[in-house]
């Protein structure tokens, strides 16, 4: 899911860059009006934790291989400002030290996990009345990732050369990330489950 | 005590990745479908053209793909760790 250098076309590369950059600033503004120290601090220990789950990827057969991304379980726990917080900085990491994700397409990739994948999950959890909570924490993983897929076939179909891209990445990755979605979607919710019974304290979204 | 639970668990998760992202992901080839789609427009990766960085795609110079793998994992998360509490002396609030 993380879109390298060389994938975008430049207005793709800005406008993604523009709206993650103004969301980015309202994000900022929203938690530091808002949260405390020790907040942000548990967010950057959930980063941690998101920034190794990442680096296990599952191959799988039929030559895919998937890796847990984590933005609906930070959106849950945190909620969306908070949240946004802690997958950008995966992320940033990732793109500055690893050259994870290209720098010409880190807006896209903050665009696609940090601001729709954490608002998915945020909003589906939130959805769900207190009974069914782990189904909203199930869907917003599932849907989070499909989203972010198709949303990242939009950005890569919008840079190709060719009148049919659009068409042919939408259906591409969002077909394959609904199928690898099932899977975040069932990590998420065996998550919330368990810090919901361990550590309730810890739902700040 | 969950903190400490969180900070085993990350321990842990970087110690058994490079048999995910290294080994196995060499035996099968690895490949996501976003690399699928790029296929199909003939769009080039030029990750490795323009790189800056000494540690790209998780290798650390000079030491083995595994061993590399897991230092890059715990720089990766010392990092994070690091501007996650530079921005909560910044942005948080005081108790």
């Amino acid at each position: 899911m993380h879109i390298p250098d060389g994938f975008l076309d430049p207005l793709t590369a800005l406008v993604t860059y523009a709206v993650s950059i103004i969301y980015a600033a309202y994000a900022f503004y929203r938690v530091r009006r808002s949260k405390k120290s020790e907040e942000i601090v548990l967010a950057s220990v959930l980063a941690a934790g998101i920034f190794a789950a990442q680096m296990l990827n599952w191959p799988l057969p039929g030559g895919t291989s998937l890796h847990f991304v984590g933005g609906a379980l930070a959106g849950i726990l945190l909620g969306p400002w908070l949240g946004f917080i802690s997958v950008f900085l995966v992320l940033l990491v990732q793109c500055l030290v690893f050259h994870d994700g290209g720098i010409t397409a880190l807006g896209a990739n903050v665009f696609n996990m940090a601001i729709l994948d954490v608002l998915a999950g945020y909003v589906f959890y939130r959805l769900f009345p207190e009974k069914y909570k782990l189904l909203g924490a199930f869907l917003g993983g599932w849907l989070g990732i499909t989203i972010a897929g198709i949303a990242c076939g939009v950005e890569l179909g919008f840079s190709g050369q060719f009148p049919y891209s659009l068409q042919s990445t939408v259906f591409v990755m969002g077909t394959w990330h609904a199928l690898l979605g099932l899977i975040e979607g069932a990590i998420t919710s065996a998550v919330v489950s368990y810090i919901v019974k361990k550590a309730p304290h810890l739902l700040m979204g | 005590m969950i903190l400490r639970r969180a900070f085993f668990l990350i321990i842990v998760l970087v110690l058994v990745s490079p048999l995910f992202g290294v080994i196995l992901a060499d035996m099968v080839g690895y490949h996501e479908p976003l690399d699928l789609a790029a296929e199909a427009l003939g769009l080039e990766d030029k990750n490795e053209e323009i790189n800056w960085t000494p540690f790209i795609d998780y290798t650390v110079p000079g030491l083995p793909d595994s061993i590399g793998y897991i230092l890059a994992g715990f720089i990766g998360v010392a990092v994070v760790l690091a501007l996650g509490m530079g921005m909560a002396k910044i942005l948080g609030k005081g108790k």
